[in-house]
């Protein structure tokens, strides 16, 4: 009966996503033809969403320079789950053509889990729209389920990140805790980074603003 | 302002200023060039700014001459009663890494030498500001310098996805799939192969000599 359950629900997820409307590189370009009634995404059932909380796919599009994926890990961190999480463009598999910059991130699925890779430079609204029927196609298989591995394997994610952002590193989302919930904790939750993660750790205080 | 003063005045500047040199170019006739020894930066732009309206800065551009140990500061000045441009090169010693700030007489030089600062290094002294700027995730070295291995950087600090995997080969020998590997893309590993030589002279070059 569970699994009766299970599928409706993933039958019903699949067809109701909501993208959140966050661009990262310059692969952003060739959403708007997604979007509008050319190509008209909505006739599957995705559309655009302007906040993280209430949004389903977290849409990378293209280069993510470090100081970008910071915000894209505190994005991601506060949408809801189940989350997925796609990458567009060359860039973010393996640097692209950005490979030698000091300044950009080279794998993004070194720093969250990611569902799906459209390759290209740019690609082609066509492919933007094969892959999100891909991934409903997973989403409605069940096999979508990258946004589990964050939580099991937390502390790889926060080593990379820690790694490039510094020690000092935190993140207003109490990841645990969310693990703890879920059900979710496995044998990478916790580890030295987030031992590291738990000594720094202090309450957030609103950022200064200066010019 | 009477616009025919400008190049008077820029003679009459040559004989007050030590080492300045002017370059004027047919084609760009209301660009000029002005070549100065560093000590004598803030006495031009004084003059330019009180004189001849130079009240715009609209950039400082830094040039890293890593083989001449010299920093080449560029001054973009622009006069809104004469329309002219005026582009100020110095050099400044690059061991040394400090230059005078032109705050007091361009407010908009605080970013600009922000700026220079967090990309190449340069101190900029009686500047309001030489915090980072831009690059507030950076704890490298400054990386606009000639110094700065970029490709050697991005080796030690980043891992890379496998350029032939299992899933691609499958493709590959269904037909599809095109595998490039990286010693034939990045021109740093490219193997010299043989071929037309495309360092020397162009072949169409030739072609037209011919
Ligand atoms: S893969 Fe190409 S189009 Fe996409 S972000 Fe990178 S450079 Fe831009």
């Amino acid at each position: 009966m569970s699994r009766v359950f299970d599928e409706l629900t993933n039958f019903a997820r699949a067809r109701s996503l909501f993208i959140l409307h966050y661009c990262t590189g310059c692969g952003a370009i060739e959403l708007p033809p997604v979007m509008t009634s050319r190509f008209d995404m909505e006739r599957l059932g995705v559309s655009p969403m302007v906040t993280p909380r209430q949004a389903d796919i977290l849409l990378v599009t293209g280069y993510v320079s470090i100081k970008t994926l910071k915000r894209v890990m505190l994005t991601y961190e506060q949408m809801g789950s189940p989350k997925y999480v796609i990458g567009i463009c060359s860039c973010t598999v393996n640097g692209g053509m950005y490979w030698q910059s000091y300044a950009t991130a080279k794998r993004l699925d070194e720093y969250m889990p990611v569902d799906l890779y459209i390759a290209g430079c740019m690609p082609r609204p066509e492919a933007v729209i094969s892959g999100l029927r891909e991934l409903m196609k997973k989403i409605e298989q069940g096999e979508a389920n990258s946004w589990k591995e964050y939580y099991r394997n937390y502390d790889y994610y926060l080593g990379n990140q820690q790694h490039l952002f510094g020690d000092q590193w935190q993140t207003p989302v109490d990841v645990i805790g969310e693990a703890e919930h879920y059900g979710l904790v496995g044998d990478g939750t916790r580890g030295e980074h987030t031992a590291l993660l738990e000594q720094v750790q202090h309450p957030l205080k609103p950022l200064e603003m200066r010019l | 302002m009477n616009m025919d003063a400008f190049t008077p005045w820029l003679d009459a500047l040559c004989g007050r200023i030590d080492g300045m040199v002017v370059a004027c170019s047919d084609l760009a006739q209301r660009r000029s060039r002005i070549d100065l020894p560093s000590e004598e930066l803030t006495t031009l732009l004084e003059a330019a700014k009180g004189e001849m309206g130079f009240v715009h800065l609209s950039a400082i551009s830094c040039v890293d001459w890593i083989e001449e140990g010299e920093f080449e500061l560029v001054y973009h000045l622009w006069s809104y009663e004469q329309n002219q441009l005026l582009s100020i090169h110095i050099r400044v010693a690059r061991d040394l890494g400090r230059f005078q700030s032109v705050y007091d007489l361009y407010r908009p030089a605080g970013f600009f030498e922000r700026d220079i600062h967090e990309m190449y290094g340069l101190y900029f002294e009686g500047a309001p500001d030489m915090e980072k700027f831009i690059l507030t995730e950076w704890n490298g070295p400054p990386p606009m310098r000639k110094d700065f291995d970029s490709e050697a950087f991005v080796g030690e600090t980043f891992d890379w996805q496998q350029y032939n995997p299992e899933w691609l080969q499958e493709i590959v020998a269904a037909g599809g799939g095109v595998v490039v590997p990286p010693t034939e893309q990045r021109f740093s590993q490219r193997k010299k192969v043989d071929g037309p030589d495309w360092s020397g002279d162009h072949p169409q070059a030739k072609r037209g000599q011919e």
